[in-house]
């Protein structure tokens, strides 16, 4: 009995020794979370961050104009890495004139600074043709494609003349920058996930969702097994 | 038919009664253009803007409680009214509202375009006649505005909206 009860106490002690380890240097490391920083920094791991369910975020659109990228995000319109308002609609194409970056919708045209802060939106009730399918320049002047025509303008947007032209420069989608598409990424899941909660989640076993709870229930019933295995053994030795 | 797929019908029925109430929330009631030519009878003059800097943004980041998205704010005014076409936020997605003010009190508030899933009460005429003839008194309205439940953010939103048209009213008049 006494031998099978060492045999027991021992395999279960190799068995749970890796996991006692695990179990104590992260719970050393919860202890000291503030002292770490661990609640302040974020997980930057693709995989972790898959794991997580915060996947790679795919922009519907986007335009690059003159040293900017912008980009939409459902209904969010970013320049760069900045959202600087909301869209309903897709944006079908951009332009620069003077000291304007202008965005067009179905609808409307969304007006930027050149350092990409959002001026106005000018839709039907300040004459913008509706129906927009795309937005181009020629020879310096703004144009747009709609279902009912090419209509062209001056910088000032308000005055539109039906018309056509040979020689449009169409705007068109591109891809994202890979620097942009960076910090896009630090935007929407920098923060997403806290070096702390990785740990915490490592501890108790909720990094391997369900299944890991019950491997950690399981792992503390052997820590029960081999405590009670372990009294037993020298309960035996001091009779 | 047994107890069980009687309820169930039952709440499938509620739930689809439901949803297309929610449904029905979203939408443009009124595009821009008509509002305009209602509000000035077809003849529609020329729109100006006025820029947000200065005081009048700080002004205005006090009325809404948070800064204007935008640089300018475009309205429409002949020798007896303005107009405004203004957007806040509901809850989460902008409200369209459209306001018209002669003599420094409101003559009509509508939403024109509704995008959040709840609280679009706020379109009906029961409430928006509340607005009729409310003035600025010490930048707030001279008068309380009745909630609509389950709506405080949307009724939130056309309040703050109907003191900053008739402060800009007062301010580019």
């Amino acid at each position: 009995m006494n031998r099978r009860m060492r045999s027991l106490h021992r395999s279960m002690g190799a068995l749970v020794a890796v996991f006692v380890l695990m179990l104590a240097t992260t719970g050393i490391l919860l202890n000291h979370t503030s002292d770490l920083d661990l609640d302040k920094r974020f997980l930057t791991s693709d995989w972790l961050l898959d794991h997580y369910g915060i996947s790679n975020v795919e922009a519907d659109a986007v335009y690059l104009l003159d040293r900017h990228t912008i980009s939409q995000f459902g209904s969010q319109v970013f320049v760069d890495a900045t959202p600087v308002t909301q869209s309903e609609v897709p944006i079908l194409g951009g332009i620069i004139i003077d000291d304007l970056m202008v965005l067009a919708t179905e609808g409307a045209l969304l007006l930027f600074t050149p350092e990409g802060e959002f001026i106005e939106r000018m839709g039907g009730s300040v004459g913008i043709p509706s129906m927009i399918q795309n937005i181009g320049l020629f020879h310096g002047d703004p144009v747009v494609q709609t279902r009912n025509g090419m209509w062209r303008s001056d910088f000032m947007l308000d005055q539109w003349k039906q018309l056509s032209l040979d020689g449009v420069g169409w705007s068109e989608p591109q891809a994202m920058p890979s620097s942009v598409q960076d910090e896009l990424a630090t935007f929407f899941r920098g923060k997403g996930i806290t070096i702390e909660r990785v740990i915490l989640d490592i501890h108790n076993g909720r990094i391997l969702g369900k299944y890991g709870v019950w491997f950690a229930d399981l792992l503390g019933a052997f820590l029960v097994l081999i405590s009670l295995t372990g009294l037993w053994l020298w309960g035996r030795r001091r009779l | 038919m047994s107890n069980y797929k009687v309820t169930l019908r039952v709440f499938a029925l509620i739930s689809l009664i439901l949803s297309s109430f929610t449904v029905f929330a979203r939408g443009v009631y009124q595009t821009d253009q008509n509002f305009l030519a209602e509000a000035f009878n077809n003849s529609v003059p020329k729109s100006k803007v006025v820029w947000v800097k200065g005081e009048l943004a700080k002004t205005i980041t006090e009325l809404l409680g948070h800064n204007y998205a935008g640089l300018r704010i475009r309205y429409w005014r002949n020798d007896q009214r303005s107009v405004w076409i203004l957007e806040e936020i509901g809850k989460e997605k902008p409200i369209t509202f459209g306001v018209v003010i002669a003599d420094n009190k409101i003559t009509t508030m509508k939403v024109l375009a509704f995008r959040e899933s709840r609280g679009g009460e706020i379109r009906h005429p029961a409430f928006t006649l509340q607005f009729q003839h409310a003035q600025l008194d010490n930048m707030q309205l001279d008068r309380h505005i009745d909630g609509v439940s389950g709506a405080t953010l949307s009724v939130r939103a056309m309040t703050v909206v109907a003191r900053l048209a008739l402060y800009l009213d007062k301010f580019t008049g």
